[in-house]
C-alpha cells in the first residue's frame, strides 16, 4: 500500500467524520476527527494498516482540550497523527486501551495531567501524581494554580 | 572530630541516590566510579544499601513522589552521615523552581554538606567537592 492509497482510504472510509485532513509534508499528515470517532478510525490504522502506535500528546489549548493521537506506519515513513479538539468544561472521549494496549498508561497520564475523562478505560486508577494530590487539580490546565500553602519558590540563597 | 567521623573519611562508603533527575547527573557520578577517575583510591566505595553508607550522594529535584523515599532512606541511614547535593537540581532546583511537583528544595528536607554545582558536574568537579566535603569536615 502506498502513502497515497492510505490516504484514500482513510478519507474513503472515514468521510463523514474528518473535520479536516492536513497533508503537511511526505512524512506527516495530521487528520482533525471527530472525537466520537476515534475509536474506529483508531483500530482501523491499528488493526488494518498495520500502524504502530507511538504516542499520545494532550494539550490545553484555552478554547478547547487536543489531544493528538500519533500513529506510525514504518513501511512508508509516515506519521500519522489524529487530532481530536475535546469541550474544555467537560472533557470526555471513548478509550482506546481497551483496543490498543500501549494507550492504557498514557490515557491514565492524560487523565491526570488535564482531567480528560476516557469512557471504558479498563484500569483508571492514578498513575504519576503523589498520592496527597487533591482531586480534581490538573496541573497542565491553564487556569492551574498553586493549592500546596507550603510550597517554598525561593532559590534560597 | 569525633572518632566516628575520622573512622567514616578514612573510606567513606557513598550511596547513590536520584530524587527525579533527568540522569545526567547520575551518569556523571557512576563516571566518577569507572577507571579513568577512580574514586576508589580515595578510599570511597559505592554502598549497596543505605545502611552501609556514609555519604548519601543526591541528584535530581526532589518531585513529591521521591521526597517520601527520601525521607524514609535519611531514616534509615546510620549517623553521622554526610550528604552531597549533586547538580543545579538538587542544589536550587534549576528550572524546576516553579514545578507543581517540586514544592520545596532539597536542603529543606534534609541538611546538606556540600553542594556541587554544574548541570551535570563534571566528574572532576564531583571529586573536588568531596574532596572539599573531607576537608570542611576536618579530614586529612
Amino acid at each position: 500500500m502506498t502513502r497515497e492509497d492510505v490516504l484514500a482510504d482513510i478519507r474513503g472510509r472515514f468521510g463523514a467524520d474528518i473535520v479536516e485532513l492536513f497533508d503537511k509534508s511526505p512524512k506527516r499528515v495530521y487528520v482533525e476527527i471527530r472525537p466520537q470517532a476515534i475509536v474506529r478510525i483508531g483500530t482501523h490504522l491499528f488493526r488494518t494498516l498495520g500502524a504502530r502506535f507511538n504516542i499520545a500528546s494532550g494539550t490545553d489549548m484555552k478554547d478547547w482540550i487536543e489531544i493528538l493521537y500519533h500513529f506510525t506506519i514504518e513501511d512508508l515513513n509516515l506519521l500519522i497523527s489524529l487530532r481530536v479538539r475535546l469541550d474544555p468544561g467537560h472533557p470526555e472521549i471513548d478509550s482506546l486501551a481497551r483496543d490498543i494496549e500501549a494507550l492504557n498508561w498514557i490515557e491514565r497520564e492524560l487523565t491526570e495531567l488535564l482531567g480528560i475523562t476516557f469512557t471504558g478505560h479498563p484500569d483508571p486508577r492514578r498513575l504519576l501524581l503523589a498520592d496527597n494530590w487533591p482531586e480534581g487539580v490538573y496541573p497542565l490546565r491553564r487556569d492551574y494554580v498553586e493549592w500546596d500553602g507550603t510550597a517554598d519558590r525561593t532559590r534560597g540563597v | 572530630m569525633s572518632l566516628k567521623l575520622k573512622a567514616l573519611l578514612k573510606s567513606p562508603w557513598v550511596f547513590h541516590l536520584s530524587t527525579g533527575s533527568c540522569n545526567n547527573c547520575d551518569i556523571e557520578t557512576l563516571d566518577c566510579l569507572t577507571p579513568r577517575f577512580d574514586i576508589e583510591r580515595f578510599g570511597m566505595l559505592l554502598a549497596g544499601s543505605i545502611k552501609h553508607a556514609d555519604v548519601l550522594l543526591v541528584t535530581g529535584s526532589c518531585n513529591r513522589m521521591s521526597v517520601e523515599r527520601l525521607k524514609t532512606l535519611w531514616e534509615q541511614v546510620p549517623k553521622p552521615c554526610l550528604v552531597v547535593a549533586i547538580g543545579t537540581c538538587a542544589g536550587s532546583r534549576g528550572l524546576f523552581i516553579d514545578s507543581y511537583n517540586c514544592p520545596h528544595p532539597l536542603d529543606s528536607i534534609i541538611p546538606v554538606n556540600v553542594y556541587i554545582p554544574g548541570c551535570p558536574p563534571k566528574p572532576e568537579a564531583i571529586m573536588a567537592g568531596v574532596v572539599q566535603l573531607i576537608q570542611k569536615v576536618g579530614g586529612a
